[in-house]
């Protein structure tokens, strides 16, 4: 019982009805520049939104009028609050405009475009939602939308420059420099061959004119021979597999063999020719 | 020696137990001590969620809030905010000090002037001049046009789905368009900021001088969050009467009590650490080829980056893997990135996320940065540096079909020397000589 006390009594009070307001003579004119004969005139409902919507171009003026009257008496009310607001579902801006109202409840706006008001919020190409609030102590809040209304986009709401990092990102790709590009392998095998050509010149000659490499495998020659073939063979090797390090411990063990063996070929050579034998 | 490792483990068994917060449990709450009284339904329900609460006066100097140079309170609540002059350290000077040591603040704004005004404009807020009331004739009711039902918004990551409306009374305040600002709860569209008994020419008066001369419509906030880049959290709330027992009891319809004490555990919960809390838990990269990971990659290399991410769950008070996020992005970055790609959760192995991705042909320092802000989130934030340079000289391709012609006549060279060679020490000395002579 004691809980439902409250409740009861909540009911009791939103029983009582505050007075309530409403509007007369609410209408909507819209001019343009250069031409005092109205464009556009139309009467306004509480209930019900303008089924046509309302178009503003750069040059139009908007011109709102009407007055706020108690329902019962018909006595002109100056409301505490008189706002016209325009909302833009789709970006959710919204501006508030209030409206000055006499204290007999006469209420004139004027919407022009030329100078748009700072409560104007950045428009799209979306239509701007006019809704008319009123309220008043003592009597009930009135809430109306009255008509859509269409003008040229403004520019966009400015953004915080930090306001990007909020969200996700442009992907970047990096753009790699083109792959080398290698010439067909006919080409570079057909240049190889030219370079392998002198070699038929020099075979040439050499059949017809041959020195008989009569003392190649005599002990005396074959081993500095060897030593210079085995030369080529580290350096061969060197561009295969070999560090820089191996060929250099390698290639001083072998120019220790190539001095003696060397000395040996060369001392031998210039003894036959000195024809010490 | 083995005492303290007891106490140690007792301490910690003991925290473990309580604290809800990923950031502490230790709470200041500056009030008067008269009014006190007035909000035990909300310091009750933080206590019953393990918080240790210590109550001050805002004008005395004990318990500090800064002993030895370190914040002695993870969270602060400011309840009393239109005293003239606070305490120096819960002033705007000392609030913003212990904030950038990851100190949470609750702060109840102010209506008159007050030292918390400045402190609240630091943070990008807009408060309407002194003694202002958010005032809506809106919706139709018993109660005095100052104290206002508002409706938060459906779908909002901080508070608990299908909250009822709260009820509301105090000063709303504009905010600007900086990123770091979480709104929480806006005002309702129908709401401005005025004073109860003015007559109606004052609003349209106001809104003539242009600026800031009219406080209207949905875009104020009643109650606001801004978290710092360091993760701290601030919430700023319009009017204390929020948290008070009278609208935590008050009807909202007939029988249907208000949210105002679901709403406020729900601040509570984002203010203090506890909800929308995550972590980068560690990062890995490595070369796609190669099973361990390293500092030092070569342009043109694939490599894979993961990174490990999990969420606060107050409820154990753990940390559990996350693989929620669905925007991460990597960055791989010389001064500017040169690679964004996202980064994205695997499915095999929840809270981690990954992407292989080829290395750009540029060599120098480059970073593998996470930098994930998100409105409310905590944000992530990873840097690990590595090092990006040019192959090695044994490194480049090798046997080219380009360099044929070169390498036969290398060849030849050297078969061309040896052949010369010994032919050269092979012939008949004494045959030529023989020769020469005849």
């Amino acid at each position: 019982m004691v809980r439902l006390l409250p409740i009861s009594l909540l009911f009791l009070a939103a029983i009582v009805q505050a007075a309530k307001l409403t509007l007369q003579s609410p209408r909507i004119v819209i001019t343009t520049a250069g031409s005092s004969a109205p464009l556009h005139t139309a009467p306004l409902s509480l209930d019900n939104k303008i089924l046509s919507p309302v178009t503003l171009n750069h040059t139009d003026t908007l011109k709102l009028t009407f007055q706020v009257v108690d329902e019962e008496s018909g006595k002109g009310v100056q409301p505490h609050q008189t706002f016209l607001r325009f909302y833009d579902a789709q970006s959710g801006e919204e501006g508030i405009q209030p409206i000055r109202v006499t204290i007999s409840g006469k209420a004139k706006f004027e919407l022009v475009m030329a100078k748009p008001p700072s409560s104007l919020p950045p428009t799209t190409s979306a239509p701007l939602l006019v809704t008319l609030l009123i309220g008043t102590p003592d009597y009930s809040p009135l809430s109306a939308d009255l008509f859509d209304l269409y003008v040229l986009p403004s520019q966009p709401a400015p953004v915080h420059p930090e306001e990007a990092s909020f969200h996700p990102l442009p992907e970047i790709q990096h753009t790699f420099r083109p792959e080398q590009k290698l010439p067909p392998r006919p080409i570079s095998a057909f240049f190889a061959l030219a370079v392998l050509a002198p070699w038929t010149v020099l075979l040439t000659l050499w059949s017809t004119y041959a020195p008989r490499p009569k003392h190649l495998f005599s002990p005396r020659i074959f081993p500095f021979v060897a030593t210079l073939a085995a030369f080529e063979g580290l350096l061969f090797w060197y561009w295969v597999a070999l560090r820089l390090g191996d060929v250099l411990l390698y290639g001083a063990i072998l120019g220790l063999v190539a001095f003696f063996t060397g000395k040996q070929a060369l001392g031998s050579i210039a003894s036959q020719r000195l024809g010490r034998k | 020696m083995f005492l303290p490792t007891l106490f140690w483990l007792a301490a910690v068994a003991i925290a473990g137990v309580h604290a809800r917060s990923s950031a502490g449990d230790s709470v200041l709450v500056v009030v008067e001590p008269e009014h006190q009284a007035k909000y035990s339904i909300f310091f009750q329900n933080i206590k019953d969620r393990g918080y240790e609460l210590t109550f001050r006066a805002p004008q005395t100097e004990e318990p500090r809030l800064v002993e030895f140079d370190a914040p002695k309170f993870s969270h602060v609540v400011i309840l009393a905010p239109e005293i003239k002059s606070i305490a120096k350290d819960i002033g705007p000077q000392g609030l913003v000090d212990v904030l950038s040591r990851g100190v949470n603040l609750l702060v109840a704004l102010p209506q008159k002037q007050s030292p918390l005004s400045a402190f609240a404009a630091e943070f990008s807020l807009i408060l309407p001049p002194p003694n202002t009331h958010l005032i809506s004739y809106f919706p139709e009711r018993n109660e005095s046009a100052t104290i206002i039902p508002v409706a938060p918004s459906k779908d909002h990551p901080i508070l608990t789905n299908g909250i009822t409306p709260i009820w509301f009374s105090g000063a709303p305040h504009a905010l600007s368009t900086n990123p770091y600002l979480v709104p929480i709860l806006h005002a309702p569209a129908q709401s401005f900021a005025g004073e109860p008994d003015s007559p109606g020419d004052v609003l349209a008066d106001a809104a003539e001088k242009g600026g800031e001369g009219l406080w209207a419509g949905s875009q104020l906030g009643i109650v606001t969050g801004f978290q710092a880049s360091n993760n701290a959290r601030v919430t700023f709330v319009g009017g204390r009467e929020v948290f008070s027992d009278e609208f935590a009891q008050k009807e909202i319809n007939p029988g249907t009590k208000s949210g105002n004490t679901q709403f406020v555990n729900d601040i509570v919960a984002w203010t203090f650490q506890e909800s929308l809390v995550f972590r980068v838990d560690k990062v890995e990269h490595r070369g796609l080829n190669t099973p361990i990971s390293s500092d030092k990659y070569t342009v043109n290399d694939n490599v894979i980056f993961s990174a490990y991410i999990s969420k606060y769950d107050p409820q154990t008070s753990t940390w559990a893997s996350y693989s929620g996020i669905d925007d991460l992005q990597l960055e791989f970055t010389m001064l500017d990135p040169h690679i964004r790609t996202a980064l994205l959760p695997e499915s095999e192995t929840p809270g981690k996320y990954s992407v292989t991705f080829r290395v750009p042909d540029r060599h120098g320092v480059f970073k593998f940065v996470i930098n994930h802000r998100r409105n409310g989130m905590t944000y992530l934030q990873s840097s690990t540096t590595v090092a990006v340079v040019p192959p090695r000289h044994d490194e480049y391709p090798r046997f080219l079909s380009a360099a044929w012609p070169y390498y036969v006549g290398a060849m030849s060279t050297s078969i061309g020397f040896v052949l010369f060679s010994a032919l050269w020490m092979a012939r008949d000395v004494r045959e030529e000589k023989k020769g020469k002579t005849e």
